[in-house]
């Protein structure tokens, strides 16, 4: 090692493009081979997603034939029709989409709000409910999600969409993610808005959301996705099937039509879409959304 | 405590507030007039958060060790039974075998997933053509809800026409009946778990790997270090604090693994794929044993604050 060092610098002070050549190559060729195996990777984590996507265009007894049809022989476009008539699908759809929208909608206020309190007024014990506050997401929920529950029946809200918008309309995940952001606004701007003042709710409406567009946009992402795909909650509190979201719906109608294979790949298709679409359009703004909730963690 | 320290100064205050003119008066009070304010407006704030943790996570997190010491069939009134729930949990085989699976799947998943995902991190970092279209590739599978992924899964699993055994086929090995025996159906959980959980450990990654200084890699190139190298000595070292958090929040997610197991396999077969959590919600709403229910749920939550102060204690001396 002390050789090396020491014999490095004197060809690399005349030379520096011979060197770079053998280097640039061998690049490449890592590159390649780079590009190729996570082409193959992704190629496999993709490949369930193909597979539902083409199926949901099969007749039933394609779906499971053998050997195995990656693409239709004929297209069934009139799964995508039937499914309606089979299947509660808009009910779960829209109750889904009720939910997703209110607790989010919530979540990014109350997140937003708390999160001011918690990172740019000062108060006494501020720091230490914070660090109680933000341990509860290291609580696992099915370890209190009795008495929750027991609780939730006994003011009646149990089996309405109540139950899951009073759970989930404040999360200390999204007080954390928004504290986090709020944490990098300089401090100078909230105390010369205070000088100037403004209260401390103007400050927050005012000065420090106008600025956290971009957190508020991946909490709302990460929130929308995550009440979305939701099962255990609504397992448990929506017992009425005119309450069912789509993934209990999706589950009913499997068990339900189970020798109707296409239309439940149809049924899985429409329930993944809308997520994978906010999912590609928003990408950006989940990166974030973890990054700067896991990094500084 | 707060109010007997601004009280006398605050009282001076008002007395030579009148004398100061209203323009200089902003600046010079805020340690205690606006100060006590600004210690309401604080409060006011986090007020509603903390109440509603309180009311719907710590009052619950209490009544849950109340409520594993009694016998609670929610149609009569809770009757004191001490630790006989817990007795009943010991000499319990399903829950054990519960117990026993949660740590399988929690010991296979949470490495292997992480390794992939620090190797795919590291490759996406290397500012690819269409890094974002791989990215959210990867990712796409933990946005997905279980159910609606399950049916393909079953497919794959499934012994007579699935793609498993009809790959193994191709290089000569015997297929098996995957989620049907239970010897290996809780392979097939653990798979799908895996193949969920590449996608946010992949981004913590990718956001730790851009805080990594390039000048250490650029150092170690003219000192002649490999990629493979590098890879260990600088990268890996770097990521530790990221690994760390990752690690944490990869076993309280596993240990909370619910979807998987109640859409693939119902706890089956012969109990080979149940789940701690899976137990916790056959005991309470399929069973109505509440207070049951309640003591695995204590037992679940101390077995993960045991597993993680263990790995926690694990991963940082390590460091050190």
């Amino acid at each position: 090692m002390a050789i090396t060092t020491a014999v490095r610098p004197i060809p690399e002070i005349g030379s520096p493009l011979p060197r770079r050549r053998p280097r640039s190559t061998k690049k490449t060729v890592g590159r390649v081979l780079g590009y190729v195996a996570l082409g193959l990777a992704a190629a496999g984590v993709l490949l369930p997603f193909f597979w539902m996507v083409m199926s949901s265009l099969k007749t039933n007894n394609a779906v499971f034939s053998v050997p195995i049809q990656w693409i239709p022989e004929t297209f069934v476009w009139s799964n995508y029709v039937d499914i309606w008539q089979k299947s509660d699908m808009s009910t779960w759809l829209k109750n889904t989409m009720v939910l997703s929208l209110a607790v989010t909608a919530l979540q990014l206020l109350t997140g937003s709000f708390a999160a001011y309190g918690f990172s740019k007024v000062r108060f006494p014990g501020r720091d230490v409910l914070f660090l109680v506050y933000v341990g509860t997401i290291a609580v696992p929920w099915q370890a209190y999600m009795i008495p929750q529950f027991i609780l939730m029946s006994k003011l009646h809200l149990s089996n309405t969409l109540w139950s899951i918008v009073a759970l989930q309309a404040f999360g200390a995940f999204g007080v954390f993610l928004m504290k986090q952001f709020y944490e990098t606004v300089p401090e100078e701007l909230s105390e010369a808005a205070r000088i100037d003042g403004l209260s401390e709710y103007g400050i927050y409406r005012r000065i420090i959301l106008p600025l956290s567009v971009p957190a508020l946009a991946s909490l709302t992402l990460l929130t929308f996705v995550n009440t979305w795909n939701d099962y255990l909650g609504p397992l448990i509190y929506l017992r009425d099937p005119n309450l069912w979201t789509i993934q209990l719906g999706l589950k009913s109608f499997v068990s339900q039509y189970n020798a109707e294979y296409a239309l439940i790949m149809t049924g899985s298709v429409l329930s993944v879409l809308p997520i994978a679409i906010i999912f590609m359009v928003g990408q950006r703004y989940f990166v974030e959304g973890i990054a700067t909730s896991g990094l500084k963690g | 405590m707060t109010d007997l320290r601004a009280a006398p100064s605050n009282a001076s205050r008002t007395s030579d507030r009148a004398a100061v003119p209203r323009a200089l008066r902003s600046a010079a009070p805020r340690q205690s007039r606006s100060g006590r304010k600004m210690r309401r407006a604080g409060w006011l704030m986090v007020a509603p958060s903390i109440a509603h943790i309180g009311l719907w996570t710590a009052i619950p997190v209490i009544a849950t060790f109340a409520l594993s010491l009694t016998d609670y069939n929610v149609f009569s009134a809770p009757r004191w039974i001490g630790l006989e729930n817990y007795v009943e949990i010991w000499g319990d085989p399903t829950f054990r075998k519960a117990t026993w699976n949660t740590v399988v799947y929690t010991f296979w998943t949470v490495p292997v997933s992480m390794a992939i995902a620090v190797v795919i991190a590291v490759a996406l970092n290397q500012k690819l053509k269409l890094q974002n279209w791989y990215r959210a590739a990867f990712f796409l599978p933990q946005v997905t809800a279980t159910v609606a992924i399950a049916m393909v899964w079953l497919w794959i699993y499934n012994p007579q026409q699935g793609l498993l055994n009809a790959a193994l086929a191709v290089v000569g090995i015997p297929g098996q009946a995957w989620l049907a025996d239970p010897d290996w159906a809780l392979w097939g959980v653990i798979l799908v778990g895996v193949w969920q959980g590449i996608g946010i450990k992949m981004l913590i990654y990718i956001a730790a790997l851009q805080n990594i200084d390039e000048s250490l890699y650029e150092a170690a190139s003219i000192d002649g270090a490999s990629a493979v190298r590098k890879f260990f000595s600088i990268t890996l070292p770097m990521l530790k604090p990221a690994t760390f958090f990752v690690f944490v929040i990869s076993i309280i997610g596993a240990f909370q693994v619910f979807d998987q197991v109640y859409v693939l396999t119902d706890g089956g077969p012969a109990n080979s794929t149940t789940m701690m959590t899976y137990e916790v919600y056959r005991s309470a709403f399929q069973n109505f044993r509440m207070g049951m229910a309640s003591a695995q749920s204590v037992l679940l939550f101390a077995f993960l604050l045991v597993v993680t102060l263990v790995s926690r204690r694990a991963t940082r001396s390590d460091a050190e």
